[in-house]
This record gives structure tokens, C-alpha cells and sequence, in this order.
């Protein structure tokens, strides 16, 4: 016991070194398909350990392991090898009904972790020193070990890929089968545990030894693989023989980064086809070609709207400080230079208003009003300071004081286009006519 | 110029809610603003020119420093303030460089992966439309008044 116990801690020692992939080997834990529960529900008290993906390696839960299978046998040099040996060989059959069921489970499934498919990989590259091993002499720790925490960290991990984990040993192990069936076979199955076969003769023997363990590894074994599927069918829906990798979907972490970039990319593309006019094209060079040609019109655009401006750049007078010069006599001061007296209190609320706008447009907005300003969009200011200027619309203006219709007329009276194009703020006209007379 | 950085406060506190037209408009506005009081009326070419670099600026500063490509914008702008850079030339493209045309058109481009590009080109472009309405839209205003 001790010895094939340390064995085991050996050979998880080793497979660790070996292994390049070691840290992903503690995956995500968190994947609670159906399988997963189902593997979890019909394992022993001994197993949760094993099931848990922190510690597939851990040389308790794997001495657990081969007491469950050992109880009972006199212990023995040969035994715990053995015994290995032949879980080994049940542990792998358990794993391909395993990862089949998962196929089943996953089979249309998602994104298969990278980490998991590698160690799956890493396990099947296990598998076949394992094999080797065992038809000559007691498997080496590696070999042991690799296979161990296979239908571990295919339980745990529920979402691996096992469309790769299952086409390889299957082509791989299945010759190697063949040949020594009966000799190889009788080999293992001697290897299996003299004590187990001394009891009963025959074949049979090494289905009900792996139907102990299909009890305690999970719903699978060996030998009830049917009646395991249907038990489990409950979890996974009836899709078999789909263990072909498909195309493309390699395990290679190249390829899977590959991929990933790629479906990035196809969504920012996505994103600007929304984005360009013309853009249902479905060649990608053609739509990088409207891509780059929407840009260039864009900035085209930018630059003859602001040469153009030039023109009406009389006309425009951007903002609250120009406009302000509506006031009784600011018809000199209209255009251009804002100077004034009447102005400064108000560039002074711009700049605050400003300020409030970067942090807080609400509170810019409250305090507008609370001055009796308010924003409103450049046209309906044209449309307002157009019909201001209009004498006879002098009663018009929105004003909540009722201004005296002089000071209004005197208002309007200011040349419209200092207010007409681009004033983001607006007074109100009584505001404006009352408000600079101090 | 002085104008222009003067003209431009902190950049959008809210980057995560994307540019703002409102924002934008009330930029630009206040550096057209300062643009029109700076420039002598003579040099149209000139003010031009100024008007445009105001668009760019502004459209920049809406969007904020996570942005790649405002961060190049503004970089562009700032060393141009201290000498008289030449902009860059823009090759056609062809059927080989269609990405590299992509990266030359946008801002900053040439330093970003091609995925990270097409996120960029993305917001550009939208950013670039905004502010192209907002100048139509002025352009539109002033002109039902000018003669």
C-alpha cells in the first residue's frame, strides 16, 4: 500500500516536471453541467476528493483510490502495481466512455478551454507510455499517474474537448490493441490482481473488476457501457459517434489564440459595417476598401466644411459672450470683438458653466436655469432670434417677465446674424434686456 | 497655438459613455470662437486651416485619452504648435495594403495590432461624423442668414 502509494506520489512528481502544461492542470472548477453532477452524485465518499480539480494529484485521494479497489486483498509487493495496472487499463476504457459521454454532453458545446484540451492532450500522451509499460514490466509512476487524474480532470473539467481526446487514443491504442488481444490481454488482466483472478476464472472477471470501478469512478464502466449511457443519458442528449476532430479545431494553443483573433476581428468588423454606408459587402477586402474610402470622405469633409466656413464666418458668432452684446447698444460690438461692459459677467458665467458642463451636464443645466438661461439647439436660436428681430414680433419672445416692448424692440433690434448661427446658449430676450441694464 | 490649447479644457471625465454631441458642439463652438477673434479676416487660407486643426482638437479632447487615436490627434496638434510639421502623404491604396492604408488614414494607427485597429477605426469614424454634422449643421444655420 505504502508502496504503491509512493509510487503514485513519484510518478505525480515526475508527470509534474514533465509536464509543460502543469499549471493549467488546476482548472477552472466552476463548470457545473449535468455530467459533471452526475459524475460527482455517483461517487463514492472517497472520490470527492479526486473529483475536486485543486488536488487531481493528490496522493491521499489516490491511495483512497486503490483501497477501494484493494479492500479486502492481502496485500501485496506485486498487488498495488497491479492493481494500477489494470485500473490503468479500466481507468483509460472508463475514460473514453467518459470523454464519449461528454462529447455527447458538449458535443455542439462551447469554447473549449485551452488549458483542458492541452491537458486532455497531456493525458493521452500519458496513456501510451502507460500502455507500453504495462505489457512488459510494472508501469513507471508516469504512466500511472498520467492516467489517474484522466477521468479525474475529465469530470471535473466538464467542458473539455473530447472530440480530440477521444479520436486520439482511439486510433492510437485501438492497433495496439488488436494484436495482443488475447496474449496482452490475459496479461494485463493477469497483471490485474492475481487475487482477484484467482477467485473467478475467465474474462468475465475483468469487466466486473472495472464495474467496481465504473461504480466508484462514475456512472461508466467498462462493462455497462450501455446501461451507462442510458443512466446517464439523462445528462447527455444522444449524440454518439461524433468523435472526429472537426476541421479546424485543432487543440494547438496556436490555433485556438488563432481563432479567438479571428472571431475579435470579425466583430469589429461587424461593428463598422454598421457604422460605413454601403457596407454590406461581404468580401472583407471590399469592405476594408469602403472602410478606408468612408474615412477619407470624412476627413475630406472636415476640411472643406471648414474652409468653406469662411464665407459665413461673418455670420457666425459662436458664442454666449458674442451674443450677449445684443444688449441696448451692443449693436456696434456685435460682431467680433466682446467687449463690454455688460459682458464680463456673463464670459464669467460661460467659463463657470463650462466648467460645471465637464464635470456634470445636470448641474450645468441647473444652474443655467437658475440664471434664466437655457441651452437650446443652434436652429431653434436662429428661429428665435429671427423672429426677435422682427419689431412686430417683439411680443413674441418667450420671456416669463413680460418685457416692456421698447427694451424688447431694442433688443431685437441687434443685427439677427450675431445670434443667428452658432449660439449654443441663449438668453431669453427679456433676460437680455433687462439683465445688462445696471 | 496657444489659441488652440487655450481653447481646449480637461478631457471627457466620461469615457465610458462615448463621445458626446454636446460636448463636441460646445468645444468646437468655443475654439471657432477664439479662432474668429484670433485671425486677422485676411488669410482665409489660414483660418482655414485653424478651423480645421479647432475640429480636430475638439473631436479629440470629446473623446477622451482612453482613446488611441485622440491621444495621437492631440499629439500630432501639440507638436505642430511648436514647429511646422508636414503632413503626412497619403498613398492610394492598393490591393496588397489595404491595412497599412487603414493605418495611415487613421490617427496613431501605425502602432496597433490590426484588431485594435478596426476597434479604433470604429470610434474615429464615428467621432469624425459627429463633428462633420455638427459643422454642416452650422454651415447650414449661417448660410439661411448670410448673404
Amino acid at each position: 500500500m505504502q508502496h504503491g502509494s509512493r509510487e503514485v506520489r513519484g510518478g505525480m512528481a515526475a508527470s509534474a516536471l514533465h509536464d509543460d502544461h502543469g499549471p493549467q492542470q488546476i482548472q477552472n472548477p466552476g463548470l457545473h453541467d449535468d455530467f459533471f453532477d452526475q459524475m460527482l452524485s455517483g461517487l463514492p465518499s472517497a472520490w470527492p476528493d479526486l473529483g475536486n480539480p485543486k488536488s487531481p494529484w493528490d496522493a491521499s485521494a489516490a491511495q483512497k483510490l486503490f483501497r477501494i479497489d484493494l479492500a479486502g486483498k492481502p496485500p501485496d509487493e506485486s498487488q498495488p502495481e497491479a492493481a494500477t495496472e489494470g485500473l490503468r487499463y479500466a481507468s483509460y476504457d472508463e475514460a473514453t466512455m467518459l470523454a464519449s459521454r461528454l462529447s455527447q454532453s458538449q458535443g455542439s458545446g462551447g469554447s473549449s478551454p485551452t488549458g483542458e484540451a492541452m491537458m486532455l492532450q497531456l493525458n493521452n500522451h500519458h496513456i501510451l507510455p502507460a500502455v507500453g509499460l504495462s505489457r512488459t514490466a510494472v508501469g513507471g509512476g508516469v504512466g500511472e499517474s498520467g492516467l489517474l487524474p484522466l477521468p479525474l480532470t475529465l469530470g471535473s473539467c466538464g467542458a473539455a474537448d473530447p472530440r480530440i481526446i477521444v479520436e486520439t487514443p482511439r486510433d492510437e491504442m485501438d492497433p495496439p490493441f488488436e494484436s495482443p488481444d488475447h496474449n496482452g490481454g490475459e496479461e494485463l488482466y493477469n497483471g490485474l490482481g492475481g487475487s482477484i483472478r484467482a477467485a473467478q476464472p475467465g474474462t468475465g472477471q475483468h469487466f466486473h473488476h472495472p464495474q467496481n470501478y465504473g461504480g466508484a469512478a462514475a456512472p461508466a464502466g467498462v462493462g455497462q457501457g450501455p446501461a451507462a449511457s442510458a443512466s446517464s443519458g439523462g445528462g447527455t442528449p444522444p449524440q454518439k459517434q461524433k468523435v472526429r476532430a472537426r476541421r479546424g479545431q485543432a487543440t494547438d494553443p496556436h490555433s485556438i489564440a488563432e481563432r479567438l483573433r479571428r472571431e475579435r476581428i470579425a466583430e469589429r468588423m461587424k461593428a463598422l459595417q454598421e457604422l460605413v454606408p454601403n457596407g454590406n459587402k461581404t468580401d472583407k477586402a471590399s469592405m476594408l476598401d469602403e472602410i478606408i474610402d468612408y474615412v477619407k470622405f470624412l476627413q475630406l469633409q472636415v476640411k472643406v466644411l471648414s474652409m468653406s466656413r469662411l464665407g459665413g464666418a461673418a455670420a457666425v458668432a459662436p458664442l454666449v459672450a458674442d451674443v450677449s452684446t445684443e444688449g441696448p447698444g451692443g449693436r456696434a460690438g456685435a460682431n467680433g470683438a466682446a467687449a463690454g461692459g455688460n459682458n464680463d459677467s456673463l464670459r464669467a458665467t460661460e467659463h463657470r458653466v463650462a466648467k460645471m458642463m465637464e464635470e456634470d451636464m445636470g448641474s450645468a443645466m441647473q444652474y443655467l436655469q437658475g440664471k434664466g438661461l437655457c441651452l437650446m439647439p443652434i436652429s431653434l436660436a436662429s428661429a428665435i432670434s429671427s423672429a426677435a428681430c422682427r419689431p412686430s414680433a417683439g411680443g413674441l419672445v418667450p420671456a416669463p417677465p413680460a418685457p416692456p416692448t421698447s427694451a424688447a424692440a431694442a433688443a431685437a433690434e441687434s443685427p439677427a446674424a450675431s445670434s443667428s448661427a452658432s449660439a449654443l446658449t441663449v438668453q431669453s430676450a427679456a433676460a437680455d434686456a433687462t439683465a445688462p441694464k445696471r | 497655438m496657444d489659441s488652440k490649447s487655450s481653447a481646449c479644457s480637461s478631457p471627457n471625465p466620461n469615457p465610458t459613455l462615448g463621445p458626446s454631441k454636446l460636448m463636441l458642439a460646445f468645444r468646437f463652438l468655443r475654439a471657432l470662437s477664439l479662432v474668429r477673434r484670433t485671425t486677422p479676416a485676411s488669410s482665409r487660407t489660414c483660418r482655414g486651416r485653424r478651423i480645421e486643426r479647432a475640429a480636430y482638437a475638439s473631436m479629440a479632447y470629446t473623446a477622451g485619452a482612453s482613446r488611441a487615436w485622440s491621444r495621437a490627434v492631440l499629439r500630432r496638434l501639440h507638436h505642430r504648435a511648436r514647429r511646422r510639421a508636414v503632413a503626412p502623404r497619403r498613398l492610394s491604396t492598393t490591393a496588397g495594403n489595404r491595412a497599412e492604408a487603414l493605418r495611415r488614414l487613421v490617427p496613431g494607427g501605425g502602432g496597433m495590432d490590426y484588431c485594435t485597429l478596426l476597434e479604433e477605426t470604429a470610434d474615429y469614424i464615428k467621432c469624425l461624423s459627429m463633428q462633420v454634422e455638427l459643422m454642416q449643421g452650422i454651415v447650414d444655420s449661417a448660410s439661411s442668414y448670410g448673404p
